[in-house]
């Protein structure tokens, strides 16, 4: 009787840890999925880094990652800023801008874009898509896709 | 109210204040009849209940991330799946818990028509359970838009306009499902409203009522069977095999999440989130509802335009509709099971609608097609196919049930076999196979009846 | 009483209420006008109805006793505007039209109104137009091929023609008074002699230049027009032939632009239209017939097979495929008019990137003391392919070593330079068709690809750099590039081993938790054996 007894108090012992080790594969996905993430949730503007303002200012224009995009940031000579898509409409190279003439030009077929996106010459068929280029007080620039 | 502590501990300190002892009476009578098949089938409404509460704990943290909106449903989700730790594995498990919840489901409604449990005093445990049954497929309906990708978006637009064939009322319906007359951001507001509130209130709500109505009457016994009957005490026998089977469900459902994040890559059960929704894309290729409406979807499609006086959509609505309704009525349809006799026209009955509803589906799905083939030549391979495989279940089906189950009735499945042979092998159009094989099927019904009138034991038939 | 009373009030107020309610329903709206605004009061609408003549012709009847009008041709003459009909009724009148034939004819042609308008009141028109009354040669008709005239005798050409929409109809360039009736001996603005016009084709640039070399004349029509193609044909090699040489088989304009059926070159269907220019220049330069007898400098025969090669290219793809109107067709090479063959310089006038990078390498100097045409040395001119990186590869037969082995033997420099090119790039090219696969496997996975996919498109980008860079010839500048496109591909695999390992750990935690629940399982059914 006794060792029937001792066998079944056993097994509601490891019947209880288990439990309980169950549970705790449960709880801790959860803890951790409910665990806010430092980063912001959604994509907002990007910010420029560092480097990107150095290129910036260096050759009056740089190629900034937004998400899966490239986009192309430059100063007029009026000191303005913009920004489009620095994939070219024809076939995708990647654009770059030539302060001396004052144009987006893509090496590989020779188009030329102007500073508002339009086609100036070349092959492309379409504009550049516009985004959206933002400075605040403390000189840091944003850029972020134009609102559909 | 005694002072003696008749439990330990915490339930004693309830005891005292609720006094529990009839509850736990209650609970310790309660039983599960243990007929000569039948106790497995009695497990499929805790496993369905079991998916359901998955499906409402994944999808409570589901809605900590989600965002609906035209710039944030699709965004929210990718960022679930991609940044939030354990966020693919809560949602894969989303995803995967609603269909087999349905597939649980569909399963256990079979199970209580074979066990005629839907018979006196038992049906409005029947119709509270059909109604559950809609209110499922109507879950699945609205979560499949939530993600706002391409191919929520075109399913939704084909699911949604089958109902402006409902005669006087059908475009107002239309818009009224759509938020407008066509499928955009508001759907989605609108879809989500169903599913995150009116919805779950819905169910809960029915939920109790059936599981109040099975409390109250108990779970039915296998019918006709004499004798004392067996039951089997629900607590802790009948709950801990069905916890048993819980644990195994999850694991199921936990395999599947982390080996197939996406679903079995089925059209119609596939959850890849691919490209956001652009209403001005051309529809996706191969678009196709999920798999528990592909039968009505391949349905309107073997409708013509215009028949007997009506548009084919509206008489295809009309002819599910109907069947629907006799579907739910089948507890007072069933006269036999009511006397407590056996009813095998009702249990082949089910077996028809599974080849109906199979066939229809496999067709959907288009197996059998070759790439490329003129279309005409691959409607006939398609449904030579596919009647193939129909064929060949039903027959090991109905010889299954004939050896193992002794069933000896096999009129309607025999009938839909015929239909499917007809328009399969024949290549026989399939509403007027369908025409012709329940004709020959009527036939033989009533030839049956007038050759053995006392058969039926006396009860009128239709 | 008090009650009855009440009920009878009750009931005329409500009758009264009743009939008010019925009333408004029923009677109109006191002010709603008479008729509808947009009917015309009878004083302004005309009908203009066919003449009786004009009437005998559409329902005329050809010599076998049918309608000589079809179904379509009577539709169409019913919808015209009385303005249009007008026109026929005068034109029946002036016998211009005296056939039902010629009104079919006329009508098959489905001319907009305006059109009509400068057509039907011009007599060159209406008489060749009649088949009554012309010979074959003289007659345009929808089928000149049945009517058995030449092929630019097309009537429905003729009517989109660019000169014909313009108002310059038969007498812009024949001469005469449209106006005119059966009166042929106008002063000849154009060579009277069939046979010499044939004979000796010289006449036909100077003809059409008559009005396109003059600024202000083509100026009129058109202000954006250019007026120097005569000027350029004059210099190119169609000119020099035709017009110093006195060679009939050269293209002049008519070859190219066509006669009749002018159409401008923004017209898809115009023969000079991006799309159609290769098929044009092809018309005679694919033919071996027509070509025989030309040289090139070098005295070998002129090749015919430009077109077949051209199609296989690049260009040829794009244009004649896709569509791309960037893409050069014949004459963005060898010119338009001034057609000759082209100067080195013309590919960077597109591929302008890839024209600097060379003209500050090494091999400028040394092709030019070759004397070898720079970009086409490589990469050919008509049938150029598309470029792979074997072109770098040091094995036999790949084109920087065979180069180099007969023309560099003493540098080996160059080799070794060509070598490290095509080593670099197929490094970084199988490294990204490499990672990209895996890519797709982790996305079947479910794991998140979007950073992968993120530097994989940054990888492509560099390596299409990459290979602009190769036309540098020089290690140090290719490096500027491949440096970075190194480090990108260095992050990829460390991406991807990040994946993998999140895989696996996604499957350890799997394994972890169904022990736990197998466990849980077994001693659930233990506890439940031990309690029955």
């Amino acid at each position: 009787m006794a060792r029937t007894h001792t066998r079944r108090s056993f097994l509601d012992w490891l019947l209880g840890t288990t439990v309980l080790a169950w549970l705790a594969s449960i709880v801790y996905p959860v803890v951790r999925y409910l665990t806010p993430l430092p980063a912001p949730v959604h994509s907002g503007p990007e910010r420029l880094t560092r480097g990107d303002l150095n290129k910036l200012d260096e050759k009056s224009f740089a190629i900034v990652p937004l998400g899966r995009k490239r986009v192309l940031v430059f100063r007029d000579k009026k000191q303005q800023l913009h920004a489009f898509s620095a994939k070219c409409t024809h076939e995708g190279c990647t654009v770059q801008f030539v302060p001396a003439q004052s144009v987006v030009w893509c090496a590989c077929h020779n188009g030329h874009f102007d500073t508002e996106g339009r086609v100036i010459s070349g092959p492309p068929p379409r504009p550049l898509p516009a985004y959206v280029v933002t400075k605040d007080k403390d000189g840091n620039i944003f850029v972020a896709p134009e609102k559909a | 109210m005694s002072d003696q502590a008749r439990y330990g501990g915490v339930l004693g300190w309830l005891d005292n204040r609720y006094d529990l002892q009839p509850l736990f009476r209650f609970l310790g009578h309660k039983e599960v009849p243990i007929g000569r098949h039948s106790l497995l089938w009695y497990f499929l409404g805790g496993a369905t209940l079991f998916f359901f509460m998955v499906q409402v704990a994944t999808g409570a943290l589901l809605l900590m991330y989600y965002r609906p909106g035209e710039a944030t449903s699709y965004e929210s989700i990718r960022y679930i799946t991609t940044k939030v730790p354990f966020g693919w594995l809560v949602r894969s498990v989303h995803c995967w818990s609603a269909h087999l919840m349905i597939v649980s489901l569909i399963v256990h409604m079979f199970s209580v028509l074979l066990l005629k449990a839907y018979r006196r005093p038992r049906e409005l445990t029947w119709v509270s359970g059909y109604a559950l049954f809609v209110i499922a497929l109507c879950f699945g309906f609205s979560g499949y838009l939530l993600p706002w990708n391409e191919l929520a978006y075109f399913a939704t637009s084909v699911g949604t306009d089958s109902v402006k064939s409902v005669p006087v009322v059908g475009q107002w319906l239309l818009e009224v499902l759509r938020g407008g007359p066509d499928v955009t951001i508001n759907t989605l507001y609108r879809f989500f409203s169903f599913h995150v509130v009116i919805l779950p209130l819905a169910i809960v709500g029915l939920i109790s009522l059936h599981l109040l109505f099975i409390q109250r009457q108990g779970m039915a016994p296998p019918i006709g069977e004499t004798g004392p009957s067996r039951g089997m005490r629900f607590f802790p026998n009948f709950a801990m095999r069905d916890l048993l089977l819980w644990l195994a469900c999850l694991l199921i459902l936990l395999v599947l999440a982390v080996f197939l994040p996406y679903g079995p890559g089925v059209p119609g059960m596939e959850w890849q989130l691919g490209l956001k929704a652009d209403p001005l894309a051309p529809a996706y290729p191969g678009i196709k509802p999920e798999w528990y409406f592909l039968w009505v979807y391949q349905l309107l499609k073997e409708f013509p335009p215009h028949i007997l006086g009506l548009e084919g959509p509206q008489l295809c609505l009309l002819i599910v509709s109907v069947l629907g309704l006799l579907w739910g009525l089948i507890p007072w349809l069933d006269r036999r099971a009511r006397a407590e006799q056996e009813s095998p026209e009702f249990s082949d009955l089910g077996f028809a609608a599974v080849f109906f509803l199979l066939f229809l589906m496999l067709k959907a799905w288009d197996i059998g097609a070759t790439k490329g083939a003129d279309e005409a030549a691959n409607l006939a391979t398609v449904a030579r196919t596919c009647a193939w495989i129909v064929v060949v279940l039903a027959v090991a089906i109905n010889v299954v049930r004939a050896t193992v189950y002794r069933h000896r009735w096999f009129l309607l499945s025999g009938t839909e076999v015929l239909h499917v042979v007809l328009h399969g092998f024949a290549g026989v159009p399939y509403l007027v196979a369908a025409v012709i094989a329940g004709a020959l099927g009527g036939f033989a019904l009533l030839v049956g009846r007038w050759r053995t009138p006392g058969a039926d034991g006396g009860v009128v038939r239709e | 009483m008090k009650r009855v009373l009440g009920r009878t009030a009750f009931g005329i107020v409500a009758s009264a209420a009743l009939a008010a309610v019925v009333a408004s329903v029923v009677a109109p709206d006191a002010d709603e006008p008479a008729k509808s605004p947009t009917s015309m009061p009878a004083s302004v609408k005309q009908t203009v109805n066919p003449s009786q003549a004009l009437a005998g012709l559409l329902n005329g009847k050809d010599e076998k006793g049918n309608p000589a009008l079809d179904s379509d041709e009577l539709a169409y003459f019913k919808s015209l505007p009385g303005s249009a009909v007008e026109l026929f009724n005068s034109a029946v009148a002036d016998e211009n039209i005296t056939s039902s034939r010629h009104l079919a004819e006329l009508l098959k042609v489905r001319m907009t109104p305006d059109r009509l308008d400068v057509v039907l009141t011009d007599n060159c028109f209406m008489c060749h137009t009649d088949p009554e009354s012309q010979t074959e040669e003289d007659l345009f008709s929808m089928d000149p091929k049945a009517a058995g005239s030449p092929p630019f005798m097309s009537l429905a050409s003729l009517t989109q023609d660019v000169h014909m929409q313009h108002g310059l109809s038969c007498a812009g360039c024949h001469g005469g008074d449209p106006s005119d009736v059966m009166d042929h001996d106008y002063p000849p603005i154009w060579p009277d002699d069939a046979d010499a016009r044939t004979r000796d084709r010289s006449w036909v640039p100077v003809f059409c230049g008559k009005c396109h070399a003059d600024v202000n004349l083509v100026g009129h029509f058109n202000s954006d027009l250019p007026t120097d193609q005569l000027a350029k044909y004059e210099l190119g090699v169609h000119g020099k032939a035709l017009l110093k040489d006195k060679d009939n088989r050269s293209a002049e304009c008519v070859s190219c632009h066509g006669v009749h059926g002018i159409l401008g070159k923004n017209d898809p269907r115009s023969p000079v239209y991006a799309k159609n220019v290769p098929a044009t220049c092809a018309s005679c330069h694919a033919d071996a017939r027509k070509m025989q007898g030309y040289r090139l400098d070098d005295g070998s025969p002129l090749p015919t097979n430009q077109f077949e090669r051209y199609r296989t290219s690049v260009h040829g793809k794009a244009l004649l495929e896709r569509g791309d109107t960037g893409s050069p067709a014949c004459d963005d090479c060898h010119g338009n008019h001034a057609t000759k063959i082209p100067p080195q310089r013309v590919c960077e006038e597109c591929h302008a990137g890839d024209g600097k990078l060379f003209a500050g390498s090494k091999h400028k100097k040394a092709f030019a003391d070759h004397g070898w045409a720079e970009c086409s040395k490589c990469h050919g001119y008509h049938a150029i392919g598309k470029t792979n990186d074997e072109m770098l590869a040091v094995t036999k037969g790949a084109l920087c070593r065979d180069c180099h082995d007969e023309y560099s033997k003493d540098n080996p420099a160059c080799v070794a330079t060509a070598d490290f090119f095509h080593g670099s790039i197929l490094y970084l090219a199988q490294g990204e068709s490499r990672v990209k696969a895996e890519a797709e496997q982790f996305a079947r996975q479910g794991l998140d690809v979007e950073p992968l996919e993120d530097r994989l498109g940054q990888l492509g980008d560099l390596l299409r750099q990459l290979r602009s860079q190769v036309h540098t010839f020089d290690a140090d500048r290719f490096m500027k590039v491949g440096g970075p496109a190194d480090k990108v591909l260095d992050q990829l695999d460390a991406d991807a081993a990040r994946a993998r390992r999140e895989y696996r750990r996604r499957r350890l935690g799997l394994y972890a938790a169904m022990v736990v629940i197998i466990v849980l399982m077994a001693l659930l059914w233990l506890k439940l054996r031990s309690v029955e």
